[in-house]
């Protein structure tokens, strides 16, 4: 039966699942097995179209029989046909219906990482999506209490927003992160995360915000404490003082060699802009607070 | 006879005969019972003897030597001044046959002598002659001090801070080997920091596969139940199935044994 033509086997479950006078009842279990066979032969002969149908098919047989990991694991197969196809809708759409019954079991982790899955395929043709997914993916995590194993989709979703240039959603979700890292105490994690964020504040030529993220991040204890909030004060510092050579060389430290490597490569660009002007700018900024301090 | 015993018998013969000594009775008649005069005369030679030595020492040129000299002009001046308060006391007793510009003399006399003991050369103030004699050295003693300051003043300019030129190697051997253990300190410093990120980064993963481990754990031990109870469920069927099959035998036996008996049974009948 395996050397026989998948069309054919297709054509034999199609006739098993279909409801007529003399069925009365679709048997699916041997439909199952049919398309199964049928959807690996078609994979073999890399027939895409035909393989994720197969797949489809199978992967609602396996509903039907109400076992959704089946069921799940098959969808995951079709995803990767279609993704080979390059219709990413339907990517998107395959990986979400097997998260969905990856849920059903109860199984958080596999379900994140079919979301992971999809949205790693779609990182290069619809960045949003991938954003999107790895979001939900995140979520999923989290709300299983399970932060420690989000800190990968964390470091991907980063990647594509700074791929993107979305400076400013790459910094947000580098706190977020943060705030993820915190929940699980991974201090180093933590504090790694918020000298990325400053770090990227600072490519965006942003001081101000760089400098509000940093004085919120040192409310944290264990950042306030960490290697990396000297090295961000550090910086942070040189460029108070438009000082090129210094905010090169603290780029240049091993502390900040130590992180993400898209992380690095913007902080070998820094300075961007002219720093002197925020030199003036940090000293008008000073005078204002004595005026503040004068209760009239 | 020896040579001592010779000078001994001469002395004795001497004492014995001093009263013909013509100079002697003159010398001491001179003075007569004046104890004053004596030792006034007395001090005078040994200030001429003390003067005189003096004046070798600025001659000579071996400094063992000068300085030996006048460690000894020293300690002659020194005995000097003790007999002084003696002649003092002396000049101001009354003598008989001395007139009373002459007491008065006498007292001005000690004095000039005292003076001139002072003013006898020896080592210390030779010394500060030589160098040129500045400022007012008005005790020997301190003259030491006083001479190791100002020396210090006029050297410090010239010679005191100048670099030997073996000094001035050492001191840049110094800094070119500080700056090496700068440097080796520097890749060390960076070797550790590494060391400590992929530490910590260690320590979250193994954070992470904690509660991993717990569920694997978990998982395993249930599927052992699992396991042991089907193994126990599988032995006992086949133990059944094993005394069944016993079972089926014997009946199986019964039936041939019925069949052979029927058998027998129709051939008799």
């Amino acid at each position: 039966m395996s050397t026989s033509d998948p069309n054919k086997l297709m054509a034999k479950a199609d006739k098993l699942t279909t409801l007529s006078l003399t069925r009365w009842s679709a048997d699916w279990k041997s439909a199952v097995l049919l398309y199964e066979q049928a959807a690996n032969a078609f994979r073999v002969a890399r027939n895409y179209e035909k393989a994720k149908l197969a797949f489809e098919k199978t992967s609602k047989g396996q509903e039907m029989l109400s076992s959704p990991w089946d069921a799940a694991k098959h969808m995951e197969s079709a995803a990767s046909q279609a993704k080979e196809m390059r219709s990413w809708s339907e990517v998107a759409d395959f990986y979400r219906r097997a998260s969905e019954l990856y849920m059903q079991c109860g199984r958080s982790q596999p379900a994140s990482d079919a979301l992971a899955k999809g949205a790693r395929a779609l990182e290069d043709a619809v960045p949003d999506d991938a954003i999107q997914l790895y979001t939900d993916a995140c979520e999923i995590l989290e709300e299983d209490g399970k932060e420690q194993m989000a800190f990968d989709l964390y470091r991907a979703v980063t990647s594509v927003y700074i791929k993107l240039e979305k400076y400013t959603d790459a910094a947000t979700f580098l706190l977020r992160w943060g705030l993820a890292a915190d929940k699980c105490n991974a201090s180093n994690s933590q504090c790694k995360a918020y000298l990325s964020a400053i770090i990227v504040y600072l490519y965006t030529h942003d001081f101000k915000q760089a400098e509000k993220c940093y004085n919120d991040c040192c409310q944290i204890d264990a950042f306030l404490r960490s290697d990396q909030s000297r090295c961000a004060s550090k910086l942070l510092s040189a460029y108070g003082e438009g000082d090129v050579e210094e905010i090169k060389r603290v780029a240049q430290s091993s502390t900040i060699s130590n992180l993400d490597h898209v992380i690095i490569r913007l902080a070998r660009k820094l300075p961007t802009g002219d720093v002197s002007s925020l030199k003036s700018d940090a000293s008008k900024g000073e005078e204002e607070p004595l005026d503040e301090n004068d209760l009239t | 006879m020896s040579v001592i015993d010779i000078l001994f018998r001469v002395d004795e013969i001497c004492k014995k005969y001093d009263r013909y000594d013509v100079d002697k009775q003159r010398q001491q008649n001179a003075y007569g019972d004046d104890a004053f005069a004596r030792l006034y005369a007395q001090m005078e030679e040994e200030i001429d003897k003390a003067v005189q030595k003096a004046e070798m020492i600025s001659m000579e040129k071996n400094r063992a030597a000068a300085v030996a000299m006048s460690a000894e002009v020293r300690r002659l001046k020194a005995r000097l001044m003790e007999e002084i308060p003696k002649l003092q006391k002396l000049a101001k007793k009354k003598v008989k046959g001395l007139s009373e510009e002459e007491q008065e003399a006498r007292v001005d006399l000690v004095f000039a002598l005292s003076e001139k003991i002072k003013e006898i050369q020896d080592g210390t103030m030779s010394a500060s002659k030589q160098t040129g004699g500045w400022g007012a050295s008005s005790s020997n003693k301190n003259i030491l001090f006083d001479s190791f300051a100002t020396t210090s003043d006029t050297d410090f300019d010239n010679n005191f801070f100048e670099q030997s030129e073996e000094s001035s190697q050492f001191r840049q051997e110094y800094e070119r080997r500080k700056m090496k253990q700068d440097q080796g300190l520097d890749v060390i410093s960076e070797g550790l920091d590494t060391l400590k990120c992929l530490a910590q980064d260690m320590n979250e993963e193994l954070d992470r596969q904690v509660p991993l481990m717990d569920e694997i754990e978990t998982k395993v031990d249930k599927t052992t139940g699992d396991l042991r109870k089907t193994n126990v469920k599988l032995k006992e069927t086949v133990n059944r199935l094993r005394s069944s099959r016993n079972f089926c035998i014997d009946i199986i036996l019964l039936c041939v044994f019925l069949g052979v008996a029927s058998y027998l049974y129709n051939i008799l009948k």
